[in-house]
């Protein structure tokens, strides 16, 4: 009897296979792939949601079922990242959305999707030298530039900056740091740049990096922050409110109290809500519609966010993320 | 031929092999099936579906449905997805074997991989030695080798000379590597090797079967496999692990035996690094992170004893491709990807649990034998 159970169970497995036949289905539901960086990083939350909604709206408009297969990594791991893209591929996915941990990793991976009829577009993290059809994100260089432009404002043209920077892998935090050094070296000469701190990217190794440097620097007196990751936990900065002024990228809910107390002069947020539903959007278009940005890369402005314009902005956050 | 079968059954890692057929059975079972579009590559270069009429006369793209998880490109990346976590269990399982414990092998994989990764830019089609990329792929391949070699030395140098518990030297060398890594390479990662590597790497055998990594994971593991099994400086490491005074006292040189185990560890993170430089075509000081805990959980589901010992090459690379498949099954089942790390978690134990009872069944059933 067990014999005859395993040997059921065996021809089964061998008859799977086999029950692979040719057939031709109009496609009536899309699965798009969604790969971001970290799942600890509450910016890809965001994303999701906004792809997730995206999927709905677009689901509707097209009368096509549209599924978000996420796929991000728990912590940042861009080999993990080239795994996924290859699993979505396996699993089917009629289309991928990346943004990339390191693009030189991911590039082979998004390349053997593409060749394999799925198209892939990248946000927030490009991968200029793959065969991905559009990026949709932040100018990085420009983005720093402005940051340095606000904060060298808000010290009157003088003083230390340290520049906060995330995974030293990244592309687009290079470029950003790239354009904090430039626009000082080219706006403020009284300003000298101490060094660019890498962390990993969760709040709580962001804010222990912060406390170190102003440990160790006491001269600082400014901030740059490419990122916001010091800002997700509460009381990181220990410094009294206007003593050191600091300008940071990225504007969620948990951030937005150091706005209100004075620890951070100027937000910039980044529409990470627009990453996900933006990509979902130019990976339907380029499906169904069979169409495709004149220009591949797709600019996603930043929001200037202050004291004073944080009210409407948090009218915007309860649509992007509602509580 | 029953008894055969018995005997298969009864050897150390068949717990481990039960485990995979089980996963195996419920993946392809609950799995699913998944169309795989058919494409063509125009003369252009143009990739584009191949269309086909549907029942309506209406031109749509054609498809072949499969089974998910019972596919040969699914299984063929099951396979590559273990052998970097596979190729440097084996290595880590003889450095449990012996008592210790290398905390350093995806720094060591990191720090191998920039190197060799500025040698292969530099025989790269735009680096200045771009016209001798033979000898390029030579170099790299020795250098990331031989710096992986190194790193091992420095840490077995350490553990023995310094008479501390290896999990505090390689906790402070793993820091030290990455921390090279990082400023050999600024924090870019580095591209643009001579392609031989890629060719031969990410060979295509077949349709979409990348098989390379996978075999050089078999073949490390059939290495490992004889010197612990077969050779007599293998067996030297079971000694040390089990006993180190007893082995030492029976003429083991058992210094010798330790520098060797971390050694073979570290020259194993050195090429699962030369598999993924070729592979995915790029190195960074972010390589690898976190994977010292993937593989050494990989060699003890494997059925390597933290206390030294017990293990085997085989039950580690099995280990890896246990961890691979509950990851993979996590995706292919569609279950939430935030539950992740728990279900591994669990399954990591389950496993555990399940290898052990195999063994003191098989013990049990040994002394009822016996006596």
């Amino acid at each position: 009897m067990k014999k005859s159970l395993l040997l059921v169970v065996a021809l089964a497995i061998l008859a799977l296979p086999v029950r692979t036949t040719a057939q031709t289905e109009t496609p009536k539901s899309l699965t798009l792939g969604l790969v971001a960086k970290a799942q600890s990083n509450a910016v890809f939350q965001a994303a999701r949601r906004g792809a997730e909604v995206a999927a709905v709206d677009l689901g509707k408009k097209y009368g096509i079922a549209i599924k978000i297969d996420w796929r991000t990594p728990n912590d940042e791991n861009a080999q993990q990242q080239a795994d996924n893209i290859e699993q979505l591929v396996l699993a089917g996915a009629n289309g991928i959305a990346v943004s990339c941990s390191d693009a030189n990793k991911v590039t082979g991976a998004i390349n053997d999707a593409v060749k394999n009829g799925v198209p892939v577009v990248t946000f927030d993290s490009d991968a200029p030298q793959s065969m991905r059809f559009a990026t949709y994100g932040t100018a990085d260089k420009e983005c720093g530039e402005l940051i340095m432009d606000e904060l060298g404002k808000e010290m009157g043209g003088k003083g230390v900056v340290a520049i906060l920077a995330g995974n030293q892998n990244a592309p687009n935090l290079q470029a950003r740091a790239k354009g904090v050094r430039d626009e000082c070296a080219k706006k403020f000469p009284g300003i000298t740049i101490l060094d660019t701190y890498y962390h990993k990217e969760t709040p709580a190794d962001a804010a222990a990096k912060v406390e170190q440097v102003m440990e160790a620097n006491p001269q600082i007196t400014g901030w740059a922050m490419i990122g916001g990751w010091p800002l997700f936990t509460k009381n990181a900065l220990k410094w009294a409110p206007g003593t050191v002024k600091c300008v940071a990228v990225d504007a969620l809910r948990p951030e937005l109290s150091y706005l209100e107390d004075g620890h951070v002069n100027l937000l910039l947020a980044q529409q990470c809500y627009m990453w996900g539903y933006q990509s979902v959007t130019l990976l339907v278009d380029k499906i169904v519609n069979h169409k495709t940005p004149p220009a591949a890369f797709v600019p996603s402005p930043l929001i200037l966010v202050t004291k004073d314009t944080l009210a409407d902005y948090k009218k915007k956050l309860d649509v992007w993320m509602p509580e | 031929m029953t008894s055969r079968l018995r005997s298969l059954f009864h050897f150390q890692e068949s717990g481990l092999i039960l485990v995979i057929i089980g996963l195996g059975i419920i993946l392809a079972i609950f799995g699913g099936t998944v169309p795989k579009r058919v494409v063509q590559t125009l003369p252009n270069g143009d990739i584009e579906p191949v269309m086909t009429k549907n029942a309506q006369g209406e031109e749509v793209p054609m498809v072949i449905m499969r089974n998910k998880f019972f596919n040969p490109q699914n299984l063929a990346q099951l396979a590559k997805d273990s052998s970097f976590i596979g190729i440097m269990a084996v290595g880590m399982a003889m450095v449990i074997i012996s008592g210790g414990i290398d905390l350093s092998v995806g720094c060591v994989f990191a720090l191998a991989a920039v190197l060799a990764a500025n040698v292969l830019h530099y025989y790269g089609p735009t680096g200045a030695g771009s016209a001798s990329p033979g000898l390029g792929l030579a170099l790299g391949i020795a250098t990331c080798l031989g710096v992986a070699a190194l790193c091992g030395l420095i840490n077995g140098a350490l553990v023995v000379a310094l008479r501390v518990h290896p999990f505090i030297i390689t906790l402070g060398t793993m820091t030290i590597f990455r921390g090279i890594a990082f400023v050999v390479t600024g924090g870019q990662s580095v591209t643009d090797f001579p392609p031989m590597l890629q060719n031969v790497i990410k060979h295509e055998t077949g349709e979409e079967l990348y098989l390379v990594p996978s075999l050089v994971m078999l073949v490390v593991m059939g290495l490992g496999w004889i010197y612990l099994q077969r050779l007599a400086a293998g067996r030297r490491v079971f000694a040390v692990g089990g006993n180190e005074l007893a082995a030492r006292f029976s003429g083991i040189r058992v210094e010798r035996v330790k520098l060797a185990v971390y050694v073979i560890s570290a020259v194993c993170a050195g090429l699962a690094a030369l598999m993924s430089l070729g592979y995915y075509g790029s190195g960074s000081s972010g390589d690898a992170d976190g994977y010292e805990l993937d593989v050494v959980a990989a060699a003890v589901i494997g059925g390597a004893s933290l206390t030294g010992g017990r293990g085997s090459a085989l039950g580690a690379m099995l280990g890896a491709v246990v961890l691979k498949m509950i990851s993979s099954g996590i995706i292919l089942l569609g279950i939430d990807q935030s539950y992740s790390k728990v279900i591994i978690g669990g399954a990591v134990i389950t496993a555990v649990v399940m290898d052990k009872l195999n063994t003191w069944l098989t013990q049990r059933r040994l002394s009822r034998a016996a006596g």
